[in-house]
């Protein structure tokens, strides 16, 4: 699957990238408050809910029930994992952004 | 601070909505956003506001998560088995819907009828208080001083209005002219008591003039195609109207179908007595007004002002006498509701009359054939049970309860009744035509998408449906597992039943059949009938007092052609209706009575070929003779003249000597006795008036009809100035009397047909399934030597005892209603006992065809392929 392109919007890919990095720790809140962290923007739960279901239908990631706790009023949360059809889509995005950002001449991005 | 917890109505929104695989999540994770903010009032709205924010398709709840799983699956299961049965039996489920598709159809369009036909008139906006005043019990006519009288002297009367018509008209604008019929003569009260919209035009000066006149859109589009119709002149019968007014075209479910309202105020008439009948009266009482007090109110009207006109006329010493010597006349005027006109009073109708009867007799159809389809389907599941004790069987030993057996057949039945109605639906809308013709009604397409109609659909959708297939299911939820396993020799449902249903069928069959042909037969016969006239090769043209005087020049323009061979006037020509005129007897303290009274010129009776018994006919050109008549046998009977020429009969103060006594023909209709008449002399002097002698009568001996019609109408047109010609053939009028019972013979026909074939594809599956059964049996008798015709036989046999049972007791029935009909006919046909036969032995010789046809079949296969089959 070499030549295999992925199609992933601005946000989906964001939240791709944010439940590696969180790494097995991610879920919807989660996710958006790092979004806001790392990124400083802000997005609705309901959004990152509607794309971590776009990726988890994509195989992007795949999900599994974790622990209960008292500040969630005791749900459970849904815990989110990449999956290796994920790592590839992440690498694939990154360096197709690589490669055309290497093709910009030099002299444009300096006077920028 | 006090501490806020999640909303309530947000937490059940959720629950209720949410899927459950995602509602865990999504509370989670705003209970984790709502204790972070605090859980002040600030994230208690946000709480909120984000669980709308949820609210996507994807979470919420599908079917499948509202009702028990396993439910939903076995209506899943059942509808896919049920779809899956029906097509593989594809020929059984052809015929079971296109039986009860036939059926339905026939109930759909029978219900838009009766809820037409109960419409009529509903739409006047306090048609409750709107009521017609009759003279006594039936007479539609009342006298011309009545609705303003009653305006004037009773309270309770909100308005009252005198109307005339409908009449035809020849209406004129410019120079293009037309007989345009549907004209209705008001006066100026007649939209306070009908409240219908003016589309253009006020109503407070509407037909307030003797000039006035309102349109109709449709006619004010027809003459005015350009210019707006307000303020034109129309010109009525030659006299110049001012268009004053626009209306809707009346409904359809009016009884007055206007197409014109003519003003024709109160004092133009001249008749200001009571005694003369003219007009018509409607009333509109008062909001609170009783209909009780009124009625009182209006026999004492015609106490005090037809009273003393009548006894006067009678020669009784008062009132009181003359109502003691009737008993059974109502000497008053009543009341009749509007509502009630089109079905139950029909007589009064100016439009269309309906028949509380027809309505009767339509359910009644309609209930039949919808009891024949489900017949057969009940027929041929039971039937076919045998073959699915199989299933059943299977289906139990795995765990399948009663009710679930019985659910998956009604589910079946269920499917076959929608697909049925859908099927229906279709039938109805191509069907429209016929049943249009049928009806005498107008119905388009768009009166089957009623909410009525949609309501019958689903009651019929409903009831058909458990109704076919609830005594199936039971039977077959009954059977017995280990039985119907080991070789399907349960019992499919009981036998008797099956024969009795397939009886019921054929007995409604016959039923209905036997009513079609005596109708047929009743029809024929009075046609058939001597009316003691001729009405063959003659021409009646209308309208022959426009000719005012130049009616010689086209009788001698007739006379002149070789075939034409008498042309005569008269007032009334037989069977287009005759009036009666109040004649007494001198000499017998005025003894009253109202023979049927006509005008004709001389050398009508040769026209009609009267036979003369006594006396003389008229003489041409004869002033005296304006004082003779000529009276027929019944006249002379009912007064007891054994010798009535010389006798002498008194009308207004003139006496009139009866100098020809003619033989009785029949003028009115063949289902009444022929009425006294008196025929007197047509004058040239009496063409005006009320003595006009409309009709000229052209008789010929040419047999190309055509021909004659085109050069009479030549004659026509060179003397009538551009009035249209109208002319009809006597013999045509004579059978239109016989128009209800064509169409009655009609409704039966068609009905009687489709429950035939609905009751024969019956009949077609059930010998089907029953020589399926019986196949082995078939085989092994043909092995030991029975012949083809033999075995024909043995299946004929036991059909015919069924239909021959059905067919007696349906004609029982038909014998038992036929009689009752018949006595509404003086000249009626005996019901023979071959009238009577004969149905059954249609049905018979039908059954015979088909069971012989599908059994010569099987009669013929070779044996051995049965038998090999094991």
């Amino acid at each position: 699957m070499k030549n295999k392109s992925y199609q992933l919007g601005e946000l989906e890919e964001l939240v791709l990238m944010i439940v590696a990095i969180l790494n097995e720790e991610a879920y919807g809140v989660k996710v958006m408050d790092e979004i806001q962290h790392q990124i400083g923007r802000k997005v609705n739960i309901s959004a990152v809910h509607t794309v971590l279901d776009r990726l988890e239908k994509k195989d992007f990631v795949s999900s599994y029930m974790g622990g209960a706790s008292a500040e969630r009023g005791g749900r459970r949360k849904r815990l989110f994992r990449i999956t290796a059809e994920g790592s590839r889509a992440i690498t694939y995005v990154h360096e197709t952004r690589n490669e055309l950002y290497r093709q910009i001449p030099k002299t444009i991005l300096g006077y920028v | 601070m006090k501490k806020h917890s999640p909303p309530k109505w947000a937490l059940s929104f959720l629950q209720f909505f949410y899927k459950e695989r995602y509602l865990e999540q999504i509370e989670g994770d705003l209970y984790e956003l709502f204790q972070r903010d605090g859980a002040t009032r600030k994230a208690k709205r946000r709480f909120g506001w984000n669980t709308i924010r949820f609210f996507r398709l994807r979470y919420l709840k599908g079917l499948d998560d509202f009702e028990q799983l396993t439910t939903l699956a076995m209506i899943k299961n059942y509808l896919k088995v049920a779809i899956r049965t029906l097509v593989k039996q594809k020929s059984y489920t052809a015929i079971n819907i296109s039986g009860l598709a036939v059926a339905i159809a026939s109930a759909l369009l029978i219900s838009m009828y009766i809820f037409h036909e109960k419409s009529y008139d509903n739409f006047y906006p306090n048609v409750d208080r709107m009521y017609r005043v009759a003279n006594g019990d039936y007479g539609r006519w009342t006298p011309t001083l009545l609705a303003q009288t009653i305006e004037a002297e009773l309270p309770q009367a909100e308005a009252a209005t005198k109307v005339n018509g409908l009449s035809e008209s020849f209406l004129k604008v410019d120079d293009r002219g037309i007989l345009q019929d549907g004209g209705l003569w008001v006066d100026e009260n007649f939209f306070k008591v009908f409240e219908i919209n003016l589309l253009e035009g006020s109503l407070a000066h509407a037909l307030t003039e003797p000039d006035h006149v309102v349109l109709t859109q449709t006619l004010a589009e027809k003459f005015f195609e350009e210019t707006s119709p307000m303020d034109q002149i129309i010109e009525i019968d030659g006299d110049p109207f001012k268009v004053v007014g626009i209306i809707a075209d009346p409904p359809k479910n009016t009884h007055i179908p206007y197409k014109y309202i003519v003003a024709n105020p109160v004092d133009q008439d001249g008749t200001y007595y009571w005694s003369g009948n003219n007009t018509f009266t409607y009333l509109k009482i008062k909001e609170n007004a009783r209909p009780g007090d009124v009625s009182i109110l209006l026999a004492d009207l015609y106490a005090e002002k037809v009273g003393p006109d009548y006894i006067e006329y009678t020669g009784h010493e008062s009132f009181e006498a003359l109502k003691k010597e009737y008993p059974n006349r109502n000497f008053a005027f009543t009341l009749i509701p509007v509502l009630d006109i089109h079905l139950k009073k029909s007589n009064f109708s100016l439009g269309t009359q309906g028949d509380e009867e027809s309505i009767l007799i339509f359910s009644l159809i309609a209930l039949f054939i919808l009891i024949i389809a489900c017949i057969n389907y009940i027929n041929l599941s039971t039937a076919r049970s045998a073959v699915r004790s199989k299933e059943v069987g299977i289906r139990k030993s795995l765990g399948s309860q009663k009710e679930n057996i019985i659910f998956q057949f009604l589910t079946e039945s269920m499917l076959i009744t929608f697909i049925s109605v859908v099927l229906a639906c279709l039938l109805a809308v191509l069907s429209l035509n016929l049943f249009n013709e049928l009806t005498l009604r107008s119905f388009e397409g768009a009166d089957l998408l009623t909410p009525n109609s949609v309501l019958v659909l689903s009651i019929l959708l409903l009831i058909v449906g458990p109704l076919a297939g609830g005594y199936p299911a039971y039977v077959m939820s009954r059977f017995n597992p280990i039985q119907a396993l080991k070789g399907g020799t349960t019992k499919a449902g009981k036998q008797t039943l099956r024969n009795v249903l397939v009886a019921f069928q054929f007995a409604t069959s016959v039923f209905l059949i036997a009513i079609t042909l005596v109708i047929y037969f009743q029809v024929e016969y009075l046609k058939s009938q001597d009316i003691g006239i001729e009405i063959k090769n003659t021409l009646v043209i209308s309208n022959g007092t426009q000719l005012e005087g130049k009616y010689d020049v086209l009788k001698s323009g007739l006379e002149q052609k070789s075939y034409i061979t008498h042309v005569s006037k008269t007032s009334n020509v037989p069977f287009y209706g005759f009036p009666d005129y109040g004649y007494s007897v001198p000499n017998e303290s005025g003894r009253a009575f109202s023979p049927y009274n006509a005008f004709m010129a001389p050398g009508a009776e040769k026209v009609f070929n009267m036979e003369l018994l006594d006396g003389r006919f008229f003489k041409e050109n004869f002033l005296p003779d304006t004082a003779s008549i000529i009276v027929n046998q019944a006249l002379a009977k009912n007064l007891g003249w054994e010798d009535p020429v010389g006798r002498k009969l008194e009308r207004d103060d003139k006496i009139y000597t009866v100098v020809g006594l003619v033989k009785d023909f029949n003028f009115t209709s063949l289902k009444r006795d022929v009425g006294s008449l008196i025929i007197r002399y047509g004058f040239p002097a009496y063409e005006i008036g009320i003595y006009h002698q409309n009709y000229i009568l052209v008789h010929f001996s040419n047999n190309n009809l055509k021909k004659v019609f085109e050069e009479v109408e030549n004659e026509w047109s060179k003397v009538a100035g551009g009035y249209p010609f109208e002319a009809r053939f006597l013999d045509e009028a004579f059978q239109q009397q016989f128009e209800s019972e064509k169409r009655f013979g009609m409704i039966f026909t068609t009905f009687s047909g489709m429950a035939i074939f609905i009751a024969l594809l019956g009949l077609f599956a059930l010998t089907t399934f029953v020589l399926q059964k019986r196949f082995k049996e078939i085989a092994v008798r043909k092995v030991m030597g029975a012949t083809v015709s033999s075995l024909i036989n043995m299946i004929i046999k036991d059909f015919t005892k069924l239909v021959l049972a059905g067919s007696i007791a349906g004609v029982a029935a038909a014998f038992y209603w036929l009689s009752d009909w018949l006595q509404g006919y003086t000249t009626r046909i005996e019901l023979s006992w071959y009238l009577l036969a004969l149905p059954v032995l249609i049905i018979l010789t039908l059954t015979w065809v088909v069971v012989s046809a599908k059994s010569y079949r099987a009669a013929v296969s070779n044996p051995s392929k049965a038998l090999k089959d094991e």
